[in-house]
């Protein structure tokens, strides 16, 4: 029994002890040794250390990188542009005498102190410059370096200011949004009238060439034909010209054949030559 | 408790006894506390993992997988960090188990942004991340989920806007999501996060509502059009110009035929002219009567034939001759 109330005791000395007169800085920290309120010691290397027991205390500061969200900026640009600016600001507690001093050692405090800092600031710059300034983003180190000069004096770094979002009110996304639809109906209608201008210049081009095809086939067939025609004729004037007496005679002949074919009515006299014969032989009862 | 029952009237030997035995249980709860506070010190280091032992507060060593000790609570602690998996970090939507990813809720504030030419679009993206250096990346950093999802969405957004809609949304994808990549490792280095960005890879690029996508997607059946109408007039042309060919070479073939049609006739006519007439070399007179009388016996059969006679006054006393011939459409002859 007696050893084990030793036991309780010596572990409570031992922790309280530990307690009182040491204190340990982790890696992600700095710490501040507070005596009545008056900073006695700044420890920036992780690590085991002693202080008076009671009468000092120790704050602890972060020791990371921290984000804050910036309030959004309502922003109307130079060429009367509305946007709402959403900004994110990456900073660390450089000097923690100062930042204890000034921000009493609250990240709350700092943040605010920021979130006030770069509004304004970025309210400012935004305000001078066009909307395709703000969309390439060049002003932000601007915005950062004069937003060091102002908190320098806190013991804060500011690593980084940045714009998350830059976006339009509701109802100038609407706008976009049809002048968008418009943009678009408009390179189709172009695409479309393209193809119509293509299609009809294929189309003609076809109908040319068919046109010249045709063409010269005629005008090769009327070649043709008048070849055949010159020669037929100088075939037959070669051979009737032995005895154009005799053609005219045999040609009317061969003419009659065709011209008077079936359902011609003939009337003849008996005076013709062919049908003199016919008279004197007949009877006169006959007739 | 129980020798109290064995031996309820032995004072001495029951205080030796209990003193003895709660001397006992009071190292035993000493060493066993001890034991305890010792033993709290065993941890496992994953396969993927590594150890970081910090004493007081003071990196120390860095420790690798498998069970390994440090001194416990007060002394000694570990953070344990997964170096080599890869994170991922989901801008502009939230994948969720066992929904289809076309179905992800988008997050509209952080997927809408403006492009180069004031355009809106709606970009759905992946970061892909890991551990590279596990000291800084614990140490340093408070919240990197927070730090990358701010620096990819503002790097996201800067490179966007330096592209036009239609950059975005085709052929320069690849190319702004690499952009993205690089600007986005530079940045985190500049940060000091420890981190190291594997890829970021644009999943959804699309137009911002489903009116403004119907619009697009006009433009792309528009395109379609267009080829169309040109491949209509190439069929056209395919089928009016060997047509036209074969009408050519019909035309051209005809007259060929013609043409010797016409030769041959001649040649032909002319032959038989030609035997006719050394025929009537022989004999004009003869021959001539001849073909006469033959040609009538050739050509009378078929006609219709009105004889008058000398007698009866000649043809021109026949009644009603025009009615006649009218009604016959005849030829009126000797």
């Amino acid at each position: 029994m007696k050893t084990l109330i030793i036991a309780v005791v010596m572990f409570a000395v031992a922790f309280f002890g530990y307690r009182a007169f040491l204190f340990s800085v982790d890696e992600t920290e700095k710490a501040v040794v507070l005596e009545f309120g008056k900073i006695v010691r700044v420890i920036e290397t992780p690590g085991l250390y002693a202080k008076k027991p009671l009468i000092q205390n120790v704050t602890y500061l972060e020791d990371r990188l921290l984000s804050v969200d910036i309030k959004p900026a309502p922003v109307i640009t130079v060429d009367k542009q509305r946007l709402t600016v959403d900004s994110y600001t990456l900073w660390r507690i450089k000097d923690a005498r100062q930042f204890t001093e000034t921000m009493r050692g609250l990240r709350n405090n700092a943040e605010q102190r920021l979130d006030d800092i770069i509004y304004s600031l970025l309210r400012d710059v935004l305000g001078q410059k066009t909307f395709e300034d703000i969309l390439k983003r060049e002003f932000l180190s601007e915005v950062r370096n004069n937003a060091q000069k102002q908190v320098a004096d806190f013991g804060i770094s500011i690593i980084d200011v940045r714009i998350k979002r830059a976006d339009l009110p509701e109802a100038n996304e609407q706008a976009v949004y049809q002048r968008m639809m418009s943009e678009r109906k408009q390179i189709a209608e172009r695409y479309r009238a393209e193809g119509d201008q293509e299609a009809q210049g294929i189309k003609a081009e076809a109908d040319r060439k068919v046109q010249i095809t045709l063409a010269t086939a005629r005008k090769q067939s009327e070649e043709l034909k008048g070849e055949g025609d010159a020669q037929a004729l100088e075939i037959y004037a070669k051979a009737y010209n032995r005895d154009p007496k005799f053609f005219q005679f045999w040609r009317t002949l061969e003419s009659y054949k065709v011209s008077l074919a079936t359902n011609s009515t003939l009337i003849l006299s008996t005076d013709s030559d062919y049908l003199k014969l016919l008279d004197t032989m007949l009877p006169k009862s006959a007739k | 408790m129980a020798e109290r029952i064995e031996l309820p009237g032995n004072w001495r030997y029951l205080k030796w006894r209990f003193g003895n035995a709660a001397s006992a249980l009071g190292w035993l709860i000493i060493i066993g506390g001890l034991g305890l506070w010792l033993a709290s010190g065993v941890y496992t280091v994953g396969p993927s993992q590594i150890g970081l032992v910090k004493r007081f507060g003071k990196f120390t060593k860095s420790t690798g997988p498998g069970f390994q000790y440090r001194l416990p609570t007060p002394i000694e602690s570990v953070v344990i960090v997964d170096q080599r998996s890869v994170r991922t970090e989901e801008i502009g939507f939230r994948s969720r188990a066992g929904v289809a990813s076309v179905h992800y809720p988008p997050r509209e504030e952080e997927a809408l942004m403006l492009t180069g030419d004031f355009n809106i679009i709606r970009l759905e993206t992946v970061v892909q991340y890991d551990v590279t250096d596990a000291e800084t990346f614990a140490f340093q950093v408070e919240d990197h989920h927070r730090v990358i999802r701010e620096a990819a969405q503002a790097v996201i957004r800067e490179r966007v806007a330096l592209h036009k809609v239609d950059e975005a949304l085709t052929e320069k994808r690849e190319e702004i999501a690499s952009q993205i990549r690089q600007e986005l490792q530079e940045l985190l280095k500049q940060y000091g996060t420890g981190l190291r960005i594997i890829n970021v890879r644009l999943q959804e690029v699309t137009p911002p509502t489903k009116q403004v996508a119907a619009a697009f997607d006009d433009v792309n059946s528009a395109v379609q059009d267009k080829e169309r109408l040109v491949f209509e007039a190439k069929r056209y042309t395919n089928e009016q110009l060997p047509r036209a060919e074969g009408m050519a070479q019909k035309i051209t073939n005809e007259a060929e035929a013609y043409k010797q049609g016409r030769i041959l006739t001649a040649q032909g006519e002319v032959a038989r002219f030609t035997a006719v007439l050394d025929r009537y070399k022989l004999g004009e007179d003869v021959t001539q009567t001849r073909l006469y009388i033959e040609t009538m016996e050739a050509i009378l059969p078929n006609l219709n034939k009105v004889i008058v006679s000398k007698e009866a006054g000649g043809t021109l006393k026949l009644l009603n001759l025009d009615e006649f011939v009218r009604m016959k459409g005849g030829v009126t002859g000797k």
